[in-house]
């Protein structure tokens, strides 16, 4: 019974707070009220993945419409669009309910259906087969309480949990495009990164060299960067092969380009350099597109292989610094993601209360306390207190 | 009204933090409105659990660690014995944090 409790006080507060922010979606050139039902969505999802709310949740708030058919309905009206058209026909026609039509072309339950009567119907119907997955206790509840749900259509229950598989599926990978979608351009350089470290650091260099030849040899062509890029410590002869009456100053930048420590002298007569020399570091830390030219840079880079000597050192430190960044993050996000895991295995096991204390006090190593209003996660069950009485010996 | 973010480790607390998580960083939504959400479940949560609520516990057990630290107090227990009106729970380990409740009224 308490467990029964807790889960009826949850989902009261669920609907409350949905409630009660809807005005701040709404308004405000807000997220819209989409997106707080699938907000709500979501969260009674994981209340229910977390076995702490039971059943197919009643609306009896109802910020829908407050006629249980209409709750129940839903459910069909969610497996419609994964099932195809065959399919829907027959619920709809059961269920008559005019607007599903509209509904049912709209390929993802989520998004498509903007007011809250159509979202409670994936919620509804993604709540209901997840206990089974889930938790014994879910299932057994789902099975005594909700006759209506049992009702209707005999051949649905056998379809359902598959399709909730997939509402699941659909969110999860949905949500994991956009972040892809967002994120896309960190992943692909850490994913360069990992692949090839050091050749990038390498090809960071070269690029650089690039960057200080460019003002002279740009006019002969990219081949020979490339190739000196490929040959490294040879490349400056190759250069001077090629532009006899350059020669001293492609020898002087070459040696530019390795040692910092020379780049600020000679930097002041040629502007380009030390443009990139300035724009590089801000570029390579803030910027997404360059990174895409890191990229390009990195594509060719098995051919770098033979580039492994020339790498000078002070541009090393530069690429180490750009490298780090992009992989640390990356470092962090896994560890986030196990720590998460973690979290979450430590909080099923864990077992801990929350509340408010009324007064606390202690005779030598006894200790009395009163608290009130509170959570208790205890043996994986959720139970709620007005008022609890704690004796302690030390 | 002054609330308490306690709840917000609690199982419905952390599956709002998770959701809203995973909704900001999917740029669905704004922080702004996902920390307006939390503080509304703060409300909410502190609401239905003085209005709700009536059922009555008690602990006992061995205090294993104590304290107090910004009006919140902090105890670990061992062989912690729960009881309430229908069932009585054993637990070798728990945590219990509970905040100052005059804090609330203020």
């Amino acid at each position: 019974m308490a467990s029964f409790t807790t889960s009826s006080v949850y989902i009261h507060v669920i609907e409350d707070v949905i409630n009660k922010v809807r005005d701040e979606f709404i308004k405000s050139g807000g997220a819209g009220e989409a997106v707080l039902n699938e907000l709500q969505g979501i969260w009674e999802m994981k209340m229910l993945q977390a076995g702490v709310i039971l059943g197919p949740i009643d609306r009896s708030s109802g910020q829908n419409q407050p006629s249980t058919v209409s709750a129940i309905t839903p459910v069909h009206d969610l497996n419609v669009p994964y099932e195809g058209t065959e399919e829907y026909e027959t619920p709809t026609a059961d269920m008559l309910f005019p607007p599903t039509p509209l509904q049912t072309p709209v390929p993802t339950p989520f998004p498509g259906s903007a007011d809250g009567s159509m979202y409670n119907i994936p919620t509804g119907s993604s709540d209901y087969p997840t206990p089974g997955n889930d938790s014994g206790s879910n299932t057994d509840v789902k099975g005594g309480r909700p006759s209506p749900h049992m009702q209707p259509p005999s051949p649905w229950p056998n379809q359902r949990t598959p399709l909730s598989v997939d509402v699941n599926v659909a969110y999860v990978e949905g949500r994991e495009e956009v972040d892809r979608a967002t994120s896309h351009q960190p992943l692909t350089q850490d994913f360069f990164m990992m692949s090839s470290g050091k050749r990038k650091r390498e090809d960071f260099a070269a690029q650089y060299q690039n960057g200080g030849y460019i003002p002279q040899q740009d006019g002969s062509g990219d081949s020979t960067s490339e190739v000196t890029k490929a040959e490294g410590s040879k490349g400056g002869n190759f250069l001077d092969r090629r532009d006899s009456a350059t020669t001293a100053k492609t020898k002087a930048f070459a040696h530019l380009a390795r040692s910092s420590t020379k780049i600020p002298q000679l930097d002041g007569p040629i502007p380009d350099p030390y443009d990139d020399m300035l724009s590089t570091p801000n570029i390579y830390n803030y910027q997404g597109v360059v990174n895409e030219d890191y990229n390009v840079v990195n594509t060719p880079a098995p051919n770098d292989l033979q580039a492994a000597t020339p790498a000078p050192v002070p541009q090393n430190d530069t690429g180490d610094d750009d490298d780090d960044e992009p992989l640390n993050e990356d470092d962090d996000d896994d560890e986030d993601d196990l720590d998460d895991v973690d979290q979450g295995e430590e909080l099923n096991t864990q077992h801990l209360v929350l509340a408010q204390f009324d007064k606390v006090t202690r005779t030598k190593s006894r200790w009395k306390c009163t608290l009130k209003d509170g959570i208790m996660h205890i043996n994986n069950k959720d139970v709620l207190f007005n008022k609890a009485t704690g004796e302690f010996d030390f | 009204m002054a609330t308490f973010e306690l709840y917000r480790r609690s199982t419905i607390g952390m599956c709002l933090t998770e959701t809203l998580d995973e909704m900001v960083s999917s740029s669905t939504l704004s922080p702004e409105l996902a920390i307006q959400v939390l503080v509304q479940f703060d409300k909410s949560m502190t609401e239905a659990l003085e209005s709700q609520v009536k059922s009555k516990v008690s602990i006992k057990g061995h205090l294993h660690t104590y304290r107090f630290c910004d009006n919140v107090w902090t105890f670990i227990l061992q062989d912690a014995l729960f009881k309430n009106e229908d069932s009585q729970e054993n637990v070798g380990r728990v945590k219990i944090v509970a905040c100052d409740s005059k804090l609330l009224s203020q």
